[in-house]
């Protein structure tokens, strides 16, 4: 079951691993499963590896806390630096779907500013394209997931979105009061891949608030429910469960396969024409690194040192305020209402770049350890605090954070427990990192109070990840083109969040999805040349909308 | 415990009446809410999971007797429950336990800390030198006001004591480790749910009144009283944990956003 009444009726295809396949995917989660869905339906044969299960929302699920902790990835990471990142729930899935199995699933759309901020700021690095030769992917994910929200959404590219908003909770209600009464612009009920009324086999939203537990409901958006079951349709095959331990390259620096461990713990190897991997900013450098092999002694399509480097997280800073009336901010997606009047350049600020403010609806077990952090809570104090749970209310701050060449992934001696080499990871913030998150952390309390707060407390925190494998012209300062392709290994593809250059102060599911969807046009335009040595070819491929899953192209979409 | 502590009350007070609160079965404000009361409004799995939770209280597998009885003491002083009834109390220790024989964790870990097994024996190991050091007594030996103020140095950063352990583990991580442990344990809890006046699961169901804080007809309206924390405590006040700049982040982070 996915969700409470979409079933998969198809037999799934099982390729032998003795056959060569044309694409194996590596990590089915945002990227991963709309490229998969994308080349089944276009005629690949296509195998997608994910290293969790593939689940059964109904059997697997619960509307707990606690009991969400399997949707995570859990495996051990080593995280270092001045300003260390949380990983696992705060920003890794494991199994199909991946992280937008537990996202709270804003998606707002990158500004066009976010497209060349070196350009204009001086600060970071432009991208290859701009945001015009995304847009159009964006108009199709939003419908395709779908997304709800206002019909008319002013900032950045100003749209609508083909869904209705989501009725308030507490939390919006404080956002929009707060926001209101310092004349800043808030947008109400999304954007957000939540059904706000029923279409084909997924039901609306019903306000239970464990939209980060995974929505058994099946009303949020994941690729698990959104384009794995058409991928099944159209011939693809899902290996979950099965970790992928390295890529193969062949005596012609082409890739020839990969390694991986079934869910036994045997050890495979799976023949493909072309590997995409698809593993996100943490695993996806990780297995480059660990796939280097005479020839590639740095690393898979490392020539440039970039793999593993560029590493970012967006400022995440949690405001919450008590208010003297009652909140129950558990009731309602935690997503619904945020507002992006900070997100662009504003030099009087002192730095570049924005932020934006969200709502963000967190559970007792973690507002409890918020509790820990933003007001020093133990004892009797933690108990009384959390008495007064259902006064609180929280805003989610977040600010981009630039790249910088030494937040980055690297191998640790460590091993797991399939013997391959961990993670360690190393993060600082920089000056303009710093300046950025004090005005917003500042700013967002002050909204707090304005929306009547009688305390106003925080706790700093990082939210996402992008960047590790970035996408560039150049080849020495870049891992990947423009469509994901490696620049040292013309059969070997990235298409995940760790290709973006830079990431604005936007959440990246939906750009994520968007580069997917782009990628997979180009792969399919290119046919049988992706397989031939010496093809290189950077020419826009056309948008090919009969790949939607059905059901999503055609609904209607305001005018604006 | 020695005859000193026993003469101690560890039970908060309710100001106006000047009386101790407890042991009750539900203290908070929402007397007579409970979430497990609408468990048939749950999916099966989910009653399942937090049934389990319940009724099945893991045997200490991982941690010496000795061990668990330390932990038992200084995770009374972290999650204090002396308002609840014994047949009330939420166990946290078993649970702590459960998850390091198991050997889960959040799926990191800090460079400057040991593995998450390693990090509970060295401090458990260090709150007991710090006791010896402070009051020639074992941590069980204290009343709880001393008991308090040993956990409070550990919460300020400023250990008297066992300073080779700290050197292998930063006070902070380990003190928002420990916390973090207390408080999954207690507010993953239903009885929890039902003294902070959290709805709990509601799928199928689902919630349908989201603004204005206003109560689903199954649930409670908030009847407060005024608390406060025993004299026998110094844990009722907020101070910031020590060493906490900008940059300290927290430990077992959820997603937010």
């Amino acid at each position: 079951m996915l969700g409470s009444i979409q079933r998969i009726e198809t037999p799934m295809h099982r390729f032998s691993e003795a056959e060569e396949v044309d694409y194996v995917i590596v990590g089915v989660g945002a990227g991963g499963g709309v490229l998969l869905q994308r080349l089944a339906r276009a005629g690949f044969r296509v195998i997608g590896f994910d290293a969790g299960p593939f689940w059964d929302t109904e059997r697997d699920w619960v509307s707990d806390e606690k009991g969400a902790h399997n949707l995570y990835w859990n495996d051990m990471r080593i995280t270092a630096g001045e300003h260390p990142l949380a990983f696992g729930a705060n920003n890794s899935g494991k199994g199909v779907g991946g992280g937008t199995v537990h996202w709270a699933s804003f998606t707002p759309r990158l500004h066009p500013s976010d497209f060349s901020i070196h350009s204009t700021d001086g600060v970071g690095v432009d991208w290859p394209i701009p945001y015009s030769d995304l847009k159009p992917y964006y108009e199709l994910m939003e419908l395709e997931l779908p997304v709800s929200g206002p019909s008319y959404y002013p900032w950045g590219d100003p749209h609508g979105y083909p869904y209705g908003p989501h009725p308030m909770g507490g939390v919006g209600d404080a956002l929009i009061r707060g926001c209101t009464n310092l004349g800043i612009g808030v947008s109400a009920g999304g954007p957000v891949a939540i059904l706000s009324g029923s279409r084909a086999n997924r039901p609306h939203c019903i306000y239970r608030g464990f939209c980060i537990q995974g929505c058994k409901v099946g009303a949020k958006a994941s690729t698990l429910i959104t384009h794995v079951p058409d991928a099944i349709e159209n011939g693809a095959e899902i290996r979950p469960n099965c970790m992928v331990s390295r890529i193969h390259v062949g005596a012609t620096r082409r890739v020839t396969g990969v390694s991986y461990f079934d869910s036994d713990g045997r050890a495979c190897f799976q023949k493909a024409k072309a590997v995409i991997v698809a593993g996100y900013s943490i695993e996806t450098p990780r297995l480059l690194l660990n796939s280097a092999c005479p020839g590639f002694e740095n690393g898979l399509a490392n020539s440039s040192g970039c793999v593993g480097r560029y590493l970012m997280a967006q400022a995440g800073n949690v405001v919450l305020g008590r208010f003297e009336e009652l909140v129950r901010m558990y009731k309602a997606p935690p997503a619904h209402a945020l507002t992006e009047e900070f997100y662009e350049t504003d030099p009087k600020r002192g730095f570049a770049r924005g932020f934006a403010i969200q709502t963000v609806g967190p559970l007792p077990m973690s507002f409890a350890k918020q509790m820990m952090v933003a007001k020093g809570a133990w004892g009797w104090g933690l108990r009384s605090v959390m008495m007064d749970y259902n006064h609180w209310a929280a805003f989610g701050f977040l600010g981009e954070i630039l790249p910088n060449a030494d937040n980055r992934v690297q191998l640790a001696e460590e091993k797991d427990r399939l013997g391959i080499p961990i993670a360690k990871i190393t993060f600082n913030l920089y000056d303009n990192d710093k300046k950025l998150i004090e005005f917003g952390k500042n700013k967002t309390m002050e909204v707090m109070w304005a929306a009547g707060a009688q305390e106003v407390v925080q706790e700093a925190r990082y939210a996402h990840l992008v960047g590790a494998a970035r996408m560039g012209d150049n080849p020495e300062t870049s891992v990947v083109d423009q469509f994901g392709r490696t620049h040292d290994i013309a059969n070997l593809f990235i298409c995940d969040g760790s290709i973006m250059p830079t990431q604005g102060s936007a959440n990246p599911g939906l750009t994520i999805m968007a580069l997917a969807a782009r990628a997979a046009d180009y792969l399919i335009a290119e046919g049988e040349e992706i397989f031939k040595p010496r093809t290189r070819n950077i020419r826009k491929p056309p948008m090919r909308r009969d790949l939607s899953p059905p059901d999503t192209w055609g609904h209607g979409m305001p005018r604006i | 415990m020695n005859s000193q502590t026993e003469r101690v009350d560890t039970r908060p007070v309710n100001t106006r009446t000047g009386k101790p609160i407890g042991p009750i079965s539900q203290p908070g404000y929402y007397p007579g809410f409970s979430t497990l009361a609408q468990q048939k409004f749950w999916d099966a799995k989910t009653r399942e999971v937090v049934l389990d939770r319940v009724i099945n209280v893991p045997e200490i597998r991982f941690f010496s007797q000795q061990e668990a009885r330390l932990l038992e003491a200084i995770c009374d002083r972290i999650l204090p429950q002396d308002d609840r009834d014994e047949s009330h109390k939420i166990p946290i220790v078993p649970q702590i336990d459960r998850r390091l024989y198991e050997n889960s964790h959040d799926g990191y870990r800090y460079e400057d800390m040991p593995p998450d097994r390693e990090a509970f024996q060295l401090g458990l190991r260090a709150v007991e030198e710090i006791a010896q050091h402070e009051y020639r007594l074992g941590f069980l030996e204290i009343g709880p006001r001393e008991q308090d103020r040993i956990l409070q140095s550990l919460h300020d950063g400023k250990p008297s004591a066992a300073h080779e352990i700290w050197k292998r583990m930063a006070v902070h991580r380990f003190w928002m480790l420990l916390v973090s442990d207390c408080a999954d344990a207690y507010y993953s809890h239903p009885w929890a749910w039902d003294e902070i006046g959290f709805g709990g699961p509601a799928y199928p169901r689902a919630y349908m009144r989201l603004e204005r804080g206003e109560a689903e007809p199954w649930e409670s309206e908030e009847k407060r009283y005024q608390w406060k924390a025993p004299d026998s405590s110094v844990s009722g006040v907020f101070e910031p944990v020590a060493g906490q700049a900008e940059h300290l982040g927290s430990p077992g982070q959820g997603g937010t956003h």
